[in-house]
């Protein structure tokens, strides 16, 4: 059988249990108070002993779990409106309307605190309008004097409240268990990048530095080997890249991902943090940057990004040794419609409210500079 | 001498720098063996690799100086360009390199280090210019404590050029300048972060009783 994860709600439930118990003995005193006036009494105490069986199951379920579902609540809340029903049943109409309705709104909070509990402020709210339309159905009329009969204000307040620690609860939990599991994937890939760096990336990068000098054949595996070393580092250097940190994002782990053996990326050692969507959008806005020198700057460009953080501002240039674009050439480019890369680039770095350079001669390469300011 | 705690690699280090035409004087594989044997040797030249058995390249390069004050070292790592490294530089190292760089590049930069001069990276350089700002950021909004180091234009300039990838003789150029100087403004910027982090640790060792 799969285990079924532990409830976050567990405390509340324990706790509503507590006051089911405590429901059921005002209940009691309230029987044995008013069973006199009761045009029925057998009927009425034969009720109160389904009422303490019906009490007892469902404190069972609760505690144990297996009630902790949407069926077994509406059961829960049947069986109270049911029971408040029957106050006609066992007493006259001017009794229902001189009392509160039997068997006590207190016991009848039950359900509603279950609903708030199984399914937050809403659920709970709603059953609390259920039981209390059950109430008015026996009492006949709709009593809007709330400062007397403060019923409706409670069973509202009632579901609001432990429906909202429930959902907090939830919250919480989640929160935490999330964190724990990004705290031990991130401690398992720290620990695996060890283990990668001392073993593999030293021996490949030996392999590469051995086979180049011997020469011949030995220099295609060398070249190989020397691949798959950068390869390995910089999957190893970005693995930390893959752990946003909440609504903030560093753009340097981003940016570390362009890395490869034509980029060189540069950033700084501490995080540069940006809220996840201008970080993205930046890191985007580098990328059409470099798709650029890749289809333009010729075969053999290099490009370098460097992530520099000025406080108020961030600023990211990527620069490549490419052949550069003429005097006029870019205006032309514009005038016939193929500067796409330039214009979303120039596109998204407006959305972040911030600005994009571009400088370039022929035979110097090209140079981005993105600036986004720190909101 | 060759600092590095993976044998093979150890011995093909200082197999490359002797048919360079270097002499190796020692090899060490870790932190206590590279001061021990760097206090009877005083070697020209360290070449230092980041992840030793006993700690870590930064703590192995202050070790070193702290016994042989003369010597210049090299950072020879697999690692990519992170907080380590920006350690080993305020810990006074002069040069970076990674270890996919060919056995020509790696005797250059034993030459240019035990030359006096600096070997950088674009990734060194942008992990220094980053360094400068986070002072500036923290020394503004914390207590002002002495001088903390900052960059002259120049130097901010120059850096940032190499962090985009220019080599020295392309800035030379740009700025009219000697290829002499750029590398001397690069190294003035090392300087500064390591005579900081001294000053650094001595307030704080002098703070907490640590100087007796």
């Amino acid at each position: 059988m799969a285990q079924r994860p532990p409830d976050p709600a567990t405390p509340l439930w324990r706790a509503a249990q507590v006051f089911r118990l405590l429901s059921c003995l005002y209940a009691l005193g309230f029987q044995i108070a008013v069973n006199g006036e009761l045009d029925r009494p057998a009927i009425g105490w034969a009720l109160f002993a389904v009422l303490i069986a019906w009490s007892a199951v469902c404190a069972f379920a609760y505690l144990r779990g297996f009630g902790r579902r949407a069926s077994w609540v509406v059961a829960e809340i049947v069986v109270v409106v049911a029971l408040i029903l029957s106050t006609e049943f066992v007493a006259s109409g001017q009794w229902a309307l001189d009392n509160q309705s039997w068997p006590t709104t207190l016991w009848a909070t039950n359900a509603t605190i279950s609903a708030a509990i199984l399914s937050g402020p809403a659920a709970g709210m709603l059953a609390g309008v259920v039981v209390m339309i059950a109430s008015t159905i026996v009492k006949g009329f709709i009593n809007y004097d709330l400062g007397r009969n403060a019923t409706i204000v409670i069973e509202l307040a009632v579901g609001l409240a432990v429906g909202m620690a429930a959902q907090t609860a939830r919250r919480a939990h989640a929160e935490l268990e999330q964190a724990a599991r990004l705290a031990a994937s991130h401690q398992e890939r720290e620990r695996l990048s060890r283990q990668v760096h001392d073993g593999a990336i030293q021996v490949l990068a030996l392999v590469s530095r051995r086979g180049r000098e011997i020469g011949g054949q030995t220099a295609e595996l060398a070249e190989l080997a020397g691949e798959q070393e950068r390869a390995l580092r910089r999957l190893v250097s970005s693995a930390d890249a893959e752990t946003p940190a909440g609504e903030m994002t560093d753009v340097g782990a981003l940016l570390r991902k362009q890395a490869s053996d034509v980029v060189s990326v540069s950033v700084p050692a501490e995080p540069v943090l940006l809220d996840t969507p201008t970080a993205t959008e930046l890191s985007a806005a580098a990328r059409n940057a470099l798709d650029n020198v890749a289809a333009h700057a010729g075969p053999q460009a290099r490009a370098f990004i460097l992530l520099e953080d000025l406080g108020d501002s961030v600023t990211v240039s990527i620069r490549d040794d490419g052949v550069g674009i003429a005097d006029g050439r870019l205006d032309e480019a514009i005038g016939e419609g193929r500067m796409g890369v330039a214009k979303s680039i120039v596109g998204r770095m407006d959305w972040l409210g911030g600005s994009a350079k571009l400088t370039t001669a022929p035979g110097c390469g090209t140079e981005w500079e993105l600036t986004v300011p720190r909101r | 001498m060759v600092v590095d705690d993976h044998p093979i690699w150890r011995d093909a280090v200082a197999r490359d720098l002797a048919d360079d035409g270097f002499t190796v004087v020692a090899t060490a594989d870790g932190v206590a063996a590279a001061r021990r044997r760097a206090a009877v040797v005083l070697p020209d030249v360290v070449v230092m690799d980041m992840r030793l058995s006993d700690g870590d390249g930064a703590q192995a390069t202050a070790e070193v100086l702290a016994v042989s004050p003369s010597s210049r070292i090299l950072v020879l790592s697999a690692s990519d360009e992170r907080e380590d490294v920006l350690e080993a530089v305020k810990a006074g190292a002069t040069g970076y390199l990674v270890k996919s760089a060919s056995k020509q590049e790696l005797g250059d930069a034993v030459r240019a280090t035990s030359e006096g001069r600096a070997v950088f990276t674009p990734g060194l350089a942008g992990l220094v210019l980053g360094e400068y700002r986070r002072i500036a950021q923290s020394s503004t909004t914390g207590p002002a404590g002495g001088a903390a180091p900052s960059l002259t234009e120049r130097e901010t300039e120059i850096l940032r050029h190499v962090a985009k990838g220019l080599t020295a003789k392309q800035i030379a150029t740009r700025l009219s300048l000697s290829h002499r100087t750029i590398e001397n403004h690069v190294q003035a910027t090392f300087r500064k972060l390591q005579v900081a982090n001294r000053v650094e640790l001595a307030r704080y060792a002098i703070e907490h009783g640590l100087d007796e």
